[in-house]
């Protein structure tokens, strides 16, 4: 029975001339069909598409301590280099964090010594300057966001960087799609253990319900809520339900 | 590097100098990103959650009004944020709303003939993340198979940059953040699982006053406890 008339999306954008890997597909097809070295690999193709000599993926960890800037792979994975360091190091106060916070456009930054890669990318549109952040490569940063607001950085960095406009925002979408890939392996691996009736209790705590009302509407004992609720909160590692709920909301569990 | 923003762009809209710096602009925007795909319509739509429940806000569209009565918001909202909608870095997955959508529960059968006879025969909607505000632009054509996909994913990325660059002209499409600063930190820190006591000790005041922070954003929220209060901050992104 055909319903939905669905385009072969093979031929656009995501054919294998621009992207080798194609696109993530949706968790619910392959749950397990990739890892964190297969995106490690999408990354390197993009930035030998684009003339970058290494790539740094970033988690944007919204702490009450601030905002962090959390390394999640690089160019030397499984190992971590320095430029990515600096980058980790510097940016609490930078542009770049604030940047990602508000903004979707990608932002570069460069010196005097690559003044022709500069010259590329600032004829770019939609893109802006930024202070450099590494003295010895120029860089180009993507910010990428995912469901339930995770958001991230994607940086390519090194002398040579040039794309054309069109290209621009290929990348971009590739690194989009790049982020929900991790963001799904991330929520997968606490996701197995956390049971279909547990996350249905999380869920209507998230809504307001308290373990009685719960119990009443599931037809369960309040003993067994409260049960269901504890386990959850042990399982996501929480202290409490409301760090329970807030972290299952986070990782993309419960709606 | 043969191509230059000038000679591929030539639409002054896309000089990132000049922004989106008024509602006409922004139509002018979006009529424009229709053309270029071979779409009729455009609707830019927010998605608020009241309550855990999903709302439609629509920001700006070329709909006739009658099609947006008759088919709702609530219809709306599920077009717009649905199982075919696409996300960034994803093949979109156009509705042809003749051949009813009702495998994926976004329409029935009336809702889809209603649609189609007010020329919406074919739907596309695609994610638009503006910073950490996100937004839905459905594009929708008379004909199926009138919209260009292979156009579809750059003018995806064309929005989500022009609409970042002018979040102040749909401010409120998403819920606004009502909360004081402290009032923040306070919620920041029980998600993070701290007692009253705890978050007394880390701000340095007194518990009273925690809890008054506490109770202050419960009521902001009309949440009816501590629990639901975050998962409304955590849904509507404030923290």
């Amino acid at each position: 029975m055909k319903h939905v008339r669905i385009k072969d999306g093979e031929h656009t954008a995501f054919g294998n001339e621009n992207n080798p890997f194609g696109w993530l597909p949706p968790a619910a097809q392959t749950p397990a069909a990739f890892n964190l070295t297969d995106l490690v690999r999408r990354c390197r193709w993009i930035a030998s598409d684009i003339g970058a000599s290494g790539f740094a993926l970033f988690f944007h960890d919204p702490s009450p301590n601030g905002v962090q800037l959390a390394p999640c792979f690089d160019s030397s994975y499984p190992g971590m280099n320095a430029a990515t360091k600096a980058i980790a190091a510097c940016v609490p106060t930078g542009e770049i964090v604030r940047h990602l916070q508000g903004r979707t456009e990608p932002c570069w930054w460069s010196n005097d010594a690559f003044s022709e890669t500069a010259a590329a990318l600032g004829k770019l549109a939609w893109i802006s300057k930024v202070a450099a952040m590494t003295a010895e490569h120029c860089g180009i940063a993507f910010p990428v966001h995912a469901e339930r607001d995770r958001s991230g950085l994607i940086v390519f960095l090194g002398t040579e960087i040039a794309m054309s406009q069109d290209a621009l925002f290929d990348v971009h979408a590739r690194c989009f799609s790049l982020f929900s890939g991790l963001c799904r392996i991330r929520s997968r691996v606490d996701g197995q253990t956390i049971s279909r009736r547990e996350l249905e209790c999380l869920k209507l705590t998230a809504n307001g319900y308290t373990s009685e009302e719960i119990a009443r509407l599931l037809k369960l004992s309040v003993h067994t809520a409260n049960q269901y609720l504890a386990q959850s909160a042990q399982k996501l590692n929480a202290v409490n339900r409301t760090q329970a709920v807030a972290k299952a909301l986070r990782l993309g569990l419960i709606e | 590097m043969t191509c230059t923003a000038a000679q591929d762009h030539p639409a002054s809209i896309d000089n990132p100098g000049q922004r989106l710096a008024s509602r006409g602009e922004l139509t002018a925007f979006l009529t424009g990103l229709a053309e270029e795909i071979g779409a009729d319509h455009y609707m830019l739509v927010g998605i608020t959650h009241d309550q855990a429940r999903a709302d439609a806000r629509i920001i700006a569209s070329n709909w006739m009004f009658d099609a947006i009565e008759l088919a709702g918001k609530r219809v709306i909202a599920s077009l717009a944020n649905g199982p075919l909608t696409a996300a960034l870095g994803a093949p979109p997955l156009p509705l042809v709303t003749a051949e009813v959508a009702g495998a994926v529960g976004l329409l029935n059968a009336e809702e889809a003939r209603l649609l189609d006879a007010l020329g919406h025969a074919e739907i596309c909607s695609l994610r638009i993340d503006a910073g950490r505000q996100r937004l839905f632009a459905l594009f929708s054509a008379a004909e199926a198979g009138a919209i260009d996909q292979a156009a579809l994913t750059r003018i995806q990325m064309k929005c989500c940059y022009a609409l970042s660059q002018a979040r102040n002209l749909f401010a409120g499409a998403a819920m606004q953040d009502p909360l004081s600063d402290r009032e923040r930190e306070c919620l920041l820190w029980v998600s993070e699982g701290k007692t009253t006591d705890e978050v007394a000790l880390i701000l340095g005041v007194s518990s009273n006053t925690i809890n008054s922070y506490i109770t202050h954003a419960i009521q902001k929220f009309s949440a009816s406890n501590r629990a639901m209060a975050i998962a409304t901050a955590i849904r509507s992104g404030i923290i």
